[in-house]
């Protein structure tokens, strides 16, 4: 992939600049193998050399921009887009995967903040997928909620006990939580609040 | 203490908090356990109970009032009828809310039946989450990060302090007042359900907002979830027309998406940036929900 990047450059030699880059970063780090993706950049991002702000900025993408997304490293993401010809880090929330199985539809239309909005009208599909409570898989609408929560659904609630029984007996224990966390290789960490908030 | 009056007092505890609090002068104390004596039996019988918890809410009275704010939520909207995906969320939640400093709350996690893009946490450990939003995320990591935020409100007591805030408003006005002189405390427990069912479209404090979404990704790292992974939710909310019906209550509750990813993003930098490898356990959040 990394060489049919090269070649996508070499041909055009105003991105001799930033064919130096992909080589520079095609050297570094070799021949390592890693997963690609297609993705979309959802707010207009600065590409960074490096993932940090403190690397150089190498230009900026526009949202809209299809990209491809390389490795993810501490909430920022390596990106490379053939159409600006650009290769570095953006933050991760500026990048989303938009890949052939995704249920999202797109609709982009960029909005007056660099953002796309209405990119995604959701397909409903996976939830007929849901298992049931005998362990088979359904499919179609059964299992689909159809009602949205609006504002006066939920001011003219009336309660329902049973439902909350329901969800007492679905509690989990301590057991159970130690269990489930080791079998996900979960491990917890000391990590203090964040005291000064950057405003 | 009779369920009746029990009731009443935890009713009267949530006014109290407030008007006691420092700063509130629009109605003495003395004149309120007064009027409230004078008018009911049950109610005069409460306050001595409140004299006694000088406005202070049990972790006993929070988690029943939780229930009921929850069975309102219920009544909306119920369960989805998936044992395993209920189950799911609960192991994920209940791990995140070890990691906090109310661990030891009956932590109770439920996925609602609703199209709808959003969640909910009540007082005493109740967090639910739509199916709608539910469907949006990709990986556990994602999943914890939501139940994160939520289970934030509910250890800062986020939704306590609000309703007491909602309930002073309406004794003063002079609304509730009519309600408790029914003397039938079952009305006056809906009264307290659907002040609290308002808040959920209303919304709390932005600040509150801010807090929870700063707190969550610290309890998300913490429990060894990559805590970016919530950016990654807000993200794909911030992809989605936000005039959509499935996103207008969580618009009209929470701070522009935008806003909350900045403050995130800016906030960290630097400080959460060595958990992001934390992990995300995909796989299994894929067998729990079967991609088509």
């Amino acid at each position: 992939m990394r060489a049919l990047l090269l070649a996508s450059c070499w041909y055009n030699a105003a991105t001799m600049l930033s064919l130096l880059r992909v080589l520079l970063v095609f050297v570094l780090l070799g021949s390592e193998v890693r997963a690609e993706s297609q993705g979309i950049i959802v707010r207009q991002a600065t590409v960074y050399t490096d993932a940090s702000i403190a690397a150089g900025s190498v230009g900026n993408v526009p949202a809209g921009v299809t990209v491809t997304m390389f490795k993810r490293k501490g909430g920022w993401q390596e990106i490379y887009s053939e159409e600006r010809s650009i290769i570095g880090w953006v933050r991760s929330y500026q990048v989303r995967v938009g890949n052939y199985n995704s249920s999202v539809v797109n609709q982009e239309k960029e909005d007056e903040r660099g953002f796309l909005s209405g990119l995604a009208t959701f397909s409903r599909t996976a939830s007929g997928y849901f298992t049931q409570d005998s362990g088979t898989t359904s499919s179609g609408t059964a299992t689909i909620g159809v009602r949205g929560l609006s504002e006066v659904e939920i001011n003219s609630a009336e309660p329902d006990f049973e439902e909350l029984k329901k969800m007492d007996q679905y509690a989990s224990d301590d057991k159970r939580v130690k269990r489930f966390s080791t079998a996900g290789g979960l491990q917890a960490h000391k990590v203090p609040y964040i005291s000064e908030v950057r405003k | 203490m009779s369920a009746c009056s029990r009731r009443a007092a935890i009713i009267l505890i949530l006014w109290l908090g407030v008007l006691v609090a420092p700063g509130v002068n629009g109605f003495g104390l003395d004149d309120l356990k007064k009027q409230f004596a004078e008018s009911s039996e049950v109610l005069g019988e409460s306050l001595k109970t409140l004299a006694q918890l000088r406005g202070e809410v049990s972790t006993d009275e929070e988690i029943e009032i939780g229930a009921n704010l929850t069975s309102g939520l219920l009544g909306a909207a119920p369960l989805v009828a998936d044992e395993n995906l209920q189950r799911y969320v609960n192991d994920v939640g209940s791990w995140v809310a070890a990691q906090s400093e109310r661990a030891e709350l009956p932590w109770r996690f439920g996925v609602i039946q609703s199209d709808g893009i959003n969640a909910f946490a009540a007082p005493g450990g109740y967090v639910v989450i739509t199916l709608g939003l539910y469907q949006l995320l990709e990986n556990e990591a994602q999943l914890a990060g939501v139940l994160a935020h939520e289970i934030s409100h509910v250890v800062r007591k986020h939704h306590l302090e609000a309703l007491q805030e909602t309930l002073q408003r309406d004794l003063l006005s002079g609304l509730t007042v009519a309600v408790v002189d029914s003397k039938k405390e079952h009305t006056a427990m809906r009264t307290l359900i659907h002040s609290g069912l308002q808040l959920y479209t209303t919304g709390l404090d932005r600040e509150y907002e801010y807090e929870a979404d700063l707190r969550g990704v610290v309890l998300a790292a913490r429990a060894g979830y990559d805590p970016y992974a919530f950016l990654d939710v807000l993200t794909t909310i911030d992809s989605i027309n936000p005039d959509s019906a499935e996103l207008i209550v969580m618009m009209n509750t929470h701070p522009p998406t935008a806003e909350r990813l900045d403050t995130l993003a800016r906030n960290m930098d630097d400080r959460l940036d060595s958990y992001a490898p934390g992990v995300d356990n995909a796989g299994r959040f894929r067998k729990v929900v079967a991609v088509p």
